[in-house]
Order: structure tokens, then C-alpha cells, then sequence
């Protein structure tokens, strides 16, 4: 098979436009008070990117990389996020939370994140054109601002949609990179499977029981 | 292909058979024949590499260098000893807690045996996509052992462990993509270019932009899972909350096959960019690590916290033995690999029944171990001197060696650095030390485990001492070839 992307590619305006789209979303999940619109700005984002994935798979040719799109799109998209959305309304916590840092300052420090992370990656790439040079400073801007939503919100429920920006936007990058590498796609996914489904589940409930909510501010006591 | 397989597969079917027996009290016996077994083939394994050098094996997806050897059999000797200790522990250990656990019987000896199944399988892995699954098994099914009891802190620590080593696990995954997309021009797109022997084979026609970005990844995204700073504050709360074999088996067993994934991601990018760069960040890191920790463990209360410090300090180190670059600082960051883990077993073993009989984690409950029970005495003295890396322990001569090749390299000033920091937690240590050790007994001792239990912690402590005073020639012809496969 050709390592390199098709001609058309490169002229092709889907893939920056879904890549945009999928900024846009990881940040306005950052934005939301509401864990609930949170998780749905996290299905937008794992729809964004299983477009991509698709597109890839339609210009490589390759049915695995469309597989794994699939895969991605049920898993993602649909599976986790209702897992997500039904532990938050069962939850006796509070379904709000907000950045320690409060909405529009923590706006402005993902902002700012993007535009690092688009600047470094830029800078490794230098000025490409291929489907890479669209996603890889994309993936990394959206690592950042899902790291940040990790360590400032307290909800434990904010915190995992945290960590499934983050391996989004890390996916997304692996799309880019090794597409045709349908295993690297599969333990991916795997992966989401695990976290969600038989960790976060059981753990959730504990802090819950052991706590009374799934507010996690008791838990980052900082100790030495 | 008979020789590495079934070293992982046994403790595969050992979780299995214990999930089965559950409260049979061959569980027990299950899980130490297990572990036992799992020894002996990782010893035969090393000596086979030994004598024909590398063994390939399940078509091209294992493979065993020395590196890999030694890895298998010091994590499969630590296990043994978890396994044997841990039957009189988890015997003694209260009904009560047991109930807080609320586990089926067997559970526990299963997951153990699945978390030293990973961690062997990690060690013995030629792809790197099976790798990264294996270290993400094994941090799972510790996270699980983790938060085990239903107190709030064992809650906190198995959430923050979950979370900091998904992240780590993102990033691991991310530094395996960008290395398979740096060899996508020499190897195509089909797995071969995930094998690491193939990689380092071509390392020096991969594309060095990605290679960098794949090393960067791959040294914060195993680092996490190793210990080394940034992402190491998981380990203190996962030390003190798991059960003492466990912690004793994650502190070693994860933070061995950790630092031997980094290392082989380490020696492609010294083939693809040449050792500058790479031995940099090393050196960076490991400096940062030991730096991070070294307060901590002057000011630490509690003594499974000042281990797990301690277990970052040394992981630290051996990442700065490697990044010094020379191959004598090489070796003797290996060898430190091999004498840290077994202090530090050491201490989490005896530390496990010095608290049962205190009946407290602090250090400030605890006096006089050394005339209340010589033997306990004893051993927790002998893990203090290996730990803080003084004669006649094996972890002064890994110490010493290392930094000797550090000062004939480039690096001078990371090995100074490197010894301001070992006298600094000589001194912590040796306060606390004093203080657990000697004075008058206190009147709550109460030593409830059977001598029995102390036959692994000795062994231990002779292989410890023994390694201080004389590497025997196989233990040393492994070492060296071990360094080859890091330092090519």
C-alpha cells in the first residue's frame, strides 16, 4: 500500500473543517457548567472524529481504517456518552460544577492552550499540507484543553470527560499518523471500553458510597 | 517459541484456577506454585539467552533479549516472595477488613496473578502495541488491588491511580503511533513496523522528527507508570492503600517493565538521532525524579509513603544511570534496577508486619523493633542500609558504579547532583531508621505472623548482601548483555 495520501486529498477542505469542528467542541465542553451538556459536547466530539476517520478510510481505500470508524462512532459517540450521561442523572451529586479558575478565565487559559499547541506543532511539522498537518496540531491543542479540564474541575464525572477529550484528541492523532494500522485503532477503543464500562462504573459508585457524592474535592487533599 | 511462552501463560492460568477455587485453600498453594513456576522458567529462560543469545517465539510477537531476561526474572523472584509472605499475611489480616473488602474469596490471588501476568508478558514483548496493552493490563489490575478496602483514602488513591496512569496510558499509546509512523517508509503499514527488534534494526533510517516525538511521549507515558516525575504522586496514595505484597509487587514489578519499555524506546532513539538528545531528557527526568522525592522522604510520617518516595528516588536514578550515557553507568543503573527492587520488597515485607504488630502505619508508633524482635530488627535495618545505598548492601556498588561512568562522561554535573541527593537521603533515612530501629521496645508490639513468614524477607536480604559483596559471573555475563541491548 502507498504510505502517502492520495492526491486530493490535500485539496480537500473536509478534513480541516471536521478537525475545526472538533476543536470547537472539545472547548466547549471545557466551557459547560452542566456535566450533562458537558458529556453532549463529548459526543460531538467523538462524532467529528469518527468523520475523519471515515474520510481517511475513503481515501486510503482501506475497509480496516473504515472498520475502525465505525468502531469509533458506535463506541465514542454513542456507548460511552450514554454510560456518562446515565451515571450523572442516577448521581446524588450535584450535576453543575464549575473550573477552579470559574468559566471565563478558564475560556482564556484553553485559549490559550489551543494557540500553544497549535504553535508547537506547527513548528515540528512545518508547513505541510497533508492530512497530518491538519490533525497533528489539532490533536495536540485538544490534549491540552482536555488535561486542563482534568485538573480543574472537582466532579469526578468532569474529570473522566476530561480524560476522554484527552484520548480523543490523542485517537485523533493516531488516525492521522498510522492509518492502516487497524490494531493500534482496535486497543484504542479498547481502552475506552475499559476505562468506562469496568473501572469508572464500580469506582464512581464507591465515591459516591464512601463519600455521599461524586464530588472529588475531598479527595485532592494535597499531601506530601 | 517453548521457552518464553509459557512464562506468562502460567500465571495466566494460575488467575484462572484461584478465580475457580476461590475459597479452597489450594488458592493459596495455587498462587505460590504459580508464582514459583513462573521463577524457575524465567530462570531458564535467562540462561538460555545466556548461551544462545536472543530467543524469538508466537511469530514474532515475543521475544526475549537479556533485557527482557532480566526483567522476567526479577519481577517473577519478587512475586515468589510477594506470594509466599502474602500467604501468612492476607491469613492474618483481620475478618473485618476482609469483609470491607467485599470480594469473593480467590479474587485477590487472581489479580494478582493477572497483574504479574501482564507485567511478564510486557517484559517479554516484541511488538509494541502488545506492550503498551500488556503495562495498560497491568496498571488496571492493580488499580483494582489498589482500592480494594472501601475506605475513603484506599477510594482516593485507586481514582487518582486510574486517572494519572489513563493519562499516562494516552500518552504511551501516542509515543507507539508516532514511532510506527516514523518507520512507515521503511516497513510499510503492516505490523512489522510495530516490532521493536526490527525498529532498532533500522533505527537509523527512521524519520528523527517523529522519533523525537515518539521518545518525548513514550518517556512521560511510561514514566507515569514507572514513577518518574511529573506524573508520579499516584504512587505514595497507591503504596499506603494496597495490601503490603501488592505494593511491594507495583513499586517493583510495574516500575521494572516500565523503565525497560522506556529503555528500548530509548536505544531506538539513540540509533535514529544519536545520544545527545535522547540522554538528555533522560538525565532530566531521572535528575527531576530523585529531586522531587528527596523532601519528601526527610519530612514523611508515614512509612509506606517514605517507600514509595524511595521508589521514586531510585527509578529516578536509574533513568540518570542510563541518560549519563557511558557504558559502565549503564551496567550499573541495571544492576541498581536489580538490588533496588529487592531492598525495597524487603522493606515493604517487613514494614507490612512491623505495622500489623504496631498496630499503625506511622513511624513515630514504631520503636525499638530491634529489641522487641532481633529478626524483624534485623531485616528492617538490612532494608534501610539497602535503600539508602550503604556497604555492605548491593545498591552502594550499583550506586558507585553508575557514577563512575557519570564522571568519565559528559555529565559531570548530573552525577554530582545525583550524590547531593543520596547524602541528603542518607540523612533522612538515617533519622528515621534510628528512631524505628532502637530505643526501648514499645508496649503494643505484638508480633502476629508465624516465623515462616520471614523465610522470603531473608532471602531477600542474602541475595541483597550477596550482591554487595560479589556478582556472581552469570548474574554478571546477563547484566552486561542487558547494557548491550541499551546501549548498542
Amino acid at each position: 500500500m502507498n504510505p502517502l495520501p492520495p492526491e486530493w486529498l490535500p485539496r480537500s477542505n473536509a478534513v480541516n473543517l471536521l478537525a475545526g469542528a472538533f476543536l470547537l467542541s472539545a472547548l466547549y465542553a471545557a466551557a459547560q457548567r452542566r456535566a450533562l451538556s458537558a458529556v453532549a459536547a463529548y459526543r460531538l466530539n467523538s462524532v467529528a472524529l469518527g468523520l475523519i476517520a471515515l474520510v481517511v478510510a475513503f481515501a486510503t481505500g482501506s475497509r480496516q481504517v473504515a472498520l475502525a470508524a465505525l468502531l469509533i462512532a458506535a463506541i465514542k459517540a454513542i456507548v460511552l456518552p450514554a454510560l456518562l450521561a446515565r451515571r450523572v442523572r442516577r448521581g446524588r451529586g450535584a450535576a453543575t460544577s464549575e473550573p477552579r479558575t470559574g468559566v471565563p478565565a478558564g475560556m482564556l487559559a484553553c485559549v490559550a492552550l489551543a494557540v500553544v499547541g497549535f504553535g508547537r506543532a506547527r513548528a515540528l511539522l512545518g508547513p505541510g499540507l497533508d492530512i497530518l498537518a491538519s490533525c497533528l496540531p489539532v490533536s495536540l491543542a485538544g490534549t491540552l484543553v482536555g488535561l486542563f479540564v482534568m485538573v480543574s474541575r472537582r466532579e469526578a464525572v468532569m474529570q473522566v470527560v476530561g480524560l476522554v477529550l484527552v484520548e480523543n484528541a490523542i485517537f485523533l492523532a493516531a488516525v492521522s499518523l498510522a492509518y492502516g494500522m487497524p490494531l493500534l485503532a482496535g486497543i484504542g477503543v479498547l481502552l475506552d471500553l475499559i476505562v468506562g464500562v469496568v473501572l469508572y462504573g464500580p469506582f464512581a459508585g464507591r465515591i459516591e458510597a464512601t463519600h455521599g457524592d461524586t464530588g472529588t474535592s475531598r479527595l485532592t487533599d494535597p499531601r506530601g | 517459541m517453548a521457552w518464553i511462552l509459557p512464562i506468562p501463560l502460567v500465571a495466566a492460568i494460575g488467575a484462572l484456577a484461584c478465580l475457580w477455587l476461590g475459597a479452597s485453600r489450594w488458592t493459596a498453594r495455587t498462587l505460590l506454585a504459580a508464582t514459583a513456576l513462573a521463577f524457575a522458567l524465567s530462570l531458564a529462560l535467562a540462561g538460555r539467552v545466556l548461551s544462545v543469545g536472543p530467543v524469538r517465539a508466537a511469530d514474532g510477537w515475543l521475544q526475549a533479549d537479556a533485557l527482557s531476561a532480566l526483567v522476567a526474572a526479577i519481577v517473577s523472584g519478587i512475586a515468589l516472595a510477594c506470594a509466599a509472605y502474602g500467604v501468612h499475611y492476607m491469613a492474618a489480616v483481620g475478618s473485618h477488613e476482609r469483609a470491607e473488602a467485599r470480594w469473593p474469596a480467590g479474587r485477590h490471588e487472581a489479580l494478582l496473578l493477572l497483574l504479574l501476568a501482564c507485567i511478564l508478558l510486557s517484559a517479554l514483548a516484541d511488538s509494541l502495541g502488545l506492550l503498551w496493552i500488556a503495562i495498560e493490563g497491568a496498571t488496571l489490575a492493580s488499580a483494582l488491588l489498589v482500592g480494594v478496602h472501601r475506605r475513603p483514602g484506599a477510594v482516593e488513591a485507586g481514582w487518582k491511580y486510574l486517572l494519572l496512569s489513563s493519562v499516562g496510558a494516552t500518552l504511551a499509546l501516542f509515543a507507539t503511533v508516532a514511532l510506527f509512523h516514523s518507520a512507515v517508509h521503511v516497513f510499510g503499514e503492516g505490523p512489522a513496523g510495530l516490532r521493536w527488534t526490527a525498529l532498532r534494526g533500522a533505527a537509523g533510517r527512521l524519520d528523527p522528527r517523529f522519533v523525537k516525538l515518539a521518545f518525548l511521549f513514550a518517556i512521560a507515558g511510561y514514566g507515569a507508570t514507572a514513577g518518574l516525575a511529573p506524573i508520579h504522586s499516584w504512587l505514595p496514595d497507591a503504596c499506603t492503600q494496597a495490601p503490603a505484597p501488592v505494593a511491594a509487587l507495583v513499586s517493583t514489578g510495574l516500575l521494572a517493565t516500565s523503565l525497560a519499555a522506556l529503555l528500548r524506546f530509548h536505544s531506538v532513539a539513540i540509533g535514529c538521532v544519536g545520544p545527545g538528545w535522547p540522554n538528555g531528557l533522560m538525565t532530566l527526568f531521572g535528575i527531576a525524579s530523585m529531586l522531587v522525592a528527596v523532601p519528601f522522604m526527610l519530612v514523611q510520617g508515614e512509612y509506606r509513603r517514605l517507600l514509595a518516595y524511595s521508589s521514586i528516588e531510585h527509578a529516578g536514578f536509574v533513568t540518570l544511570a542510563v541518560g549519563l550515557g557511558s557504558p559502565l553507568a549503564v551496567f550499573g543503573g541495571l544492576l541498581h534496577l536489580v538490588v533496588q527492587s529487592l531492598a525495597r520488597a524487603l522493606a515493604f515485607l517487613v514494614g507490612g508486619t512491623l505495622g500489623r504488630a504496631h498496630g499503625s502505619r506511622r513511624m513515630d508508633h514504631w520503636g525499638g523493633a530491634l529489641a522487641a524482635s532481633p529478626a524483624l530488627g534485623a531485616l528492617l535495618v538490612g532494608a534501610g542500609l539497602g535503600l539508602a545505598g550503604l556497604p555492605p548492601a548491593g545498591t552502594f556498588v550499583s550506586e558507585w558504579l553508575a557514577l563512575t561512568g557519570g564522571f568519565g562522561g559528559p555529565r559531570l554535573g548530573a552525577a554530582i547532583v545525583a550524590i547531593a541527593a543520596f547524602v541528603v537521603v542518607f540523612a533522612g533515612l538515617a533519622y528515621h531508621w534510628t528512631r524505628m530501629a532502637l530505643g526501648p521496645p514499645r508496649a503494643r508490639f505484638e508480633d502476629r505472623l508465624p516465623a515462616a513468614s520471614r523465610l522470603p524477607l531473608w532471602i531477600l536480604l542474602g541475595l541483597l548482601l550477596l550482591l554487595g559483596a560479589w556478582v556472581p559471573a552469570p548474574v554478571r555475563a546477563l547484566l552486561e548483555q542487558a547494557a548491550r541491548v541499551v546501549l548498542p
